[in-house]
């Protein structure tokens, strides 16, 4: 943590897919205060994301965050974010990793380190691709594929809001670095059956072309201090 | 009350007000980061809204809505919102297929039942706000269209939310294309049927959509040809899969009735299909050149929704002025074929002339004709340039579409003339070249 409370994350790759799928399903993970995005009415959004960090404060690691996209909390005074989430389940391939980020922003975790592989194909070319392959045990979690659609350098805000034993909290989020965004429904994701993907619900029902891919490279991940919005009683 | 006026406080710059780092562009952020939010006060939202939009309006948002100050011809007037002059421009924008918005003979009908009927309804079509001419209008209607019965409302928008609401409940399930409009979603919302959506014209994802609710009421909602891409439905596909499962269609032909099909009678006839589908859908507001909408249907569904179409009888009825003006346009319609010939030959020397520059028009075979730029960010600046050449042409961007699919919407009109038409593609070609969007 610096001296200012923010921790810094450094990134290799850092992809995410979003994907429709039924309201419902997305309500029966979501805290009841928390909102969905709707992509069209009925229709909640899936986000898939993978980190390859090359330096942390717990070393290098492989990061698969699923979640569903919620409405942001905005305040007067406050930062509009990009986009805000709730991330269900982590899945990181250090034991180190999972434990510093249950510890410091109660991010919910699948208990066992997982395997993961992120490769680029195609780098430079206009097919330019990652390839995120996760796994427990060689049982397959998920694959996704995101495409790259033009770079630039961007930095945007995000929030992610994340809910335990001890009460509900708040981490802002900044992400820095080169940009590749698009709607080309190039990428492609499969699911696989796994305790990380069961509260999902019917993994059919998942549309696997995503609305939206992100890329970013080469970047930092800022987190503010985390902020607690509710803390759970006798804590 | 100390936070409210706190809030209420003058941004310093529009990056502190929205939270968006100090180095961010306006053109980072959109109208979709402004539409969700969670807060302790219902007006949070406002002041960050208000600072981007302020940074963002004059970098090319100005451009919409700017004030016409002539009926929509081939060429305008309006008063440009970047320096506030008025400004004469070809217009490629307005959706008046036919021309027919100030045709002498509309508006002399609109004056005469003017006079007659003054202004407004004064009342629900379902009390005391029917006239003799809006009996009319659906007679004419229901008679061009060949069904027993059509139904007026005041606007096309309150068409489809008051035909889908009107039918469909909690426990029944609407499944709509894609890109089916704003206005057929907002229909579904309000109706509390289950809702899904297929493939933009895939009559295949429709059916797996299908299987996942047999047994249930369904309507399936289709488009006649959709507003953003200009292309046309594949009924045939569409009805072959819905009839197979057993559930109902409706076709929203608002901007393909009376310009489609050997008469006019839109996508429906063209396919040879008007008995396939179960609910007519359309608007006054595009080749009838007026405003409000239809639902052409039998005499049992006319009796239903005048009961339960709340968006209907709750509100006022559509302008008798208005109605005289869209039933003469009607009657032109039917009696000057040559109208819609004249728009298909214009549709096909336009679209020879951007062919032949390798001007990218997407998938559209209509007189829709989005001229794709694919760039987001930049978008606005060409849009302000295609204004400053002479051309007032549209700029649509995500969230209208999706992502890196930004382009200029060109709606032909059959009053358009082939030396207007070169002119403009003259223009936008140049614009597209000095801008870097064309080769």
């Amino acid at each position: 943590m610096s001296d200012n409370g923010t921790t810094l994350y450094r990134y290799r790759n850092a992809v995410g897919g979003f994907f429709d799928f039924p309201v419902e399903q997305a309500r029966a993970i979501l805290p009841k205060d928390l909102h969905p995005v709707e992509l069209h009415h009925g229709s909640a959004i899936l986000s898939v994301m993978a980190f390859d960090f090359t330096e942390s404060e717990v070393g290098a690691y492989k990061e698969l965050i699923l979640g569903i996209l919620v409405s942001p909390r905005v305040e007067p005074g406050t930062a509009m974010p990009h986009s805000a989430f709730y991330p269900y389940l982590l899945g990181t391939t250090t034991t180190a990793s999972r434990e510093h980020a249950i510890e410091r922003w109660h991010l919910p975790h699948f208990m066992k380190d997982i395997g993961m592989s992120m490769e680029v194909e195609g780098e430079g070319s206009d097919r330019e691709r990652l390839v995120v392959k996760a796994w427990d045990e060689g049982t397959p979690i998920a694959e996704l594929t995101i495409t790259s659609h033009g770079w630039r350098q961007a930095e945007q805000n995000h929030q992610s809001f994340m809910r335990d034993d001890e009460g509900t909290f708040l981490a802002q989020i900044n992400m820095a670095g080169g940009l590749s965004e698009n709607e080309e429904e190039a990428g492609r994701l499969k699911l696989f059956p796994h305790p990380m993907t069961d509260p999902i619900g019917d993994l059919d029902e998942v549309n696997e072309l995503p609305l939206r891919e992100i890329w970013m490279r080469d970047g930092v991940q800022t987190f503010q201090p985390l902020r607690v919005l509710s803390q759970a009683a006798g804590v | 009350m100390e936070s409210v006026r706190e809030s209420a406080a003058q941004p310093e710059s529009w990056t502190d007000a929205v939270g968006a780092p100090a180095t961010a562009s306006a053109v980072e952020y959109d109208f979709s980061n402004f539409y969700y939010s969670s807060s302790d006060d219902a007006l949070a939202v406002l002041r960050p809204y208000n600072a981007w939009y302020s940074q963002a309006r004059p970098q090319g948002y100005f451009l919409f809505g700017q004030p016409m100050a002539t009926a929509p011809r081939p060429y305008i007037e309006l008063k440009e919102q970047s320096e506030l002059r008025r400004v004469q421009l070809l217009n490629l924008s307005s959706y008046n297929y036919l021309g027919l918005s100030y045709r002498p003979e509309v508006v002399q009908a609109a004056k005469d039942a003017l006079d007659v009927y003054g202004l407004g309804a004064a009342g629900s079509p379902i009390l005391s706000g029917t006239m003799q001419i809006h009996d009319d209008l659906q007679k004419e209607l229901a008679r061009f269209k060949g069904t027993e019965a059509a139904v007026i409302y005041p606007s096309g928008y309150s068409t489809n939310v008051g035909l889908i609401s009107g039918l469909m409940r909690a426990g029944d399930v609407v499944i709509m294309d894609q890109n089916a409009h704003a206005s057929c979603v907002d229909g579904a919302i309000l109706s509390k049927a289950e809702t899904r959506f297929f493939r933009h014209n895939q009559a295949e994802d429709l059916e797996k959509k299908l299987k996942k609710v047999a047994g249930k009421k369904v309507l399936v909602i289709v488009e006649g040809v959709y507003s953003m891409d200009g292309d046309v439905c594949p009924l045939p596909d569409i009805v072959e899969v819905t009839r197979r499962y057993g559930a109902r269609i409706m076709i929203d032909e608002a901007h393909s009735s009376f310009i489609y099909g050997p008469t006019g009678r839109g996508v429906v006839e063209m396919y040879g299909l008007k008995d396939q589908i179960d609910i007519h859908l359309g608007t006054f507001s595009k080749a009838l050149g007026g405003m409000g909408g239809y639902v052409a249907c039998s005499t049992d569904m006319y009796r239903y929704l005048d009961a339960f179409s709340r968006a209907r009888f709750f509100s006022c009825a559509l302008s008798p002025v208005v109605a005289a003006g869209v039933l003469e346009s009607l009657r032109i319609v039917q009696r000057e074929p040559e109208l819609r010939t004249k728009l298909w030959e214009n549709v096909a020397y336009i679209r020879g002339l951007l062919d032949a520059q390798g001007v990218d028009v997407g998938e559209s075979t209509s007189q829709i004709i989005p001229v794709m730029v694919r760039d987001d960010r930049r978008i606005m600046r060409v849009a302000r340039h295609m204004q400053e050449a002479g051309l007032y042409l549209q700029p649509v961007r995500y969230p209208a579409v999706t992502k890196h699919r930004s382009r200029f919407r060109i709606s032909i009109s059959a009053a358009h003339s082939f030396e207007q038409l070169d002119s403009a593609a003259e223009i936008l070609v140049s614009v597209l070249r000095k801008e870097g969007i064309l080769a």
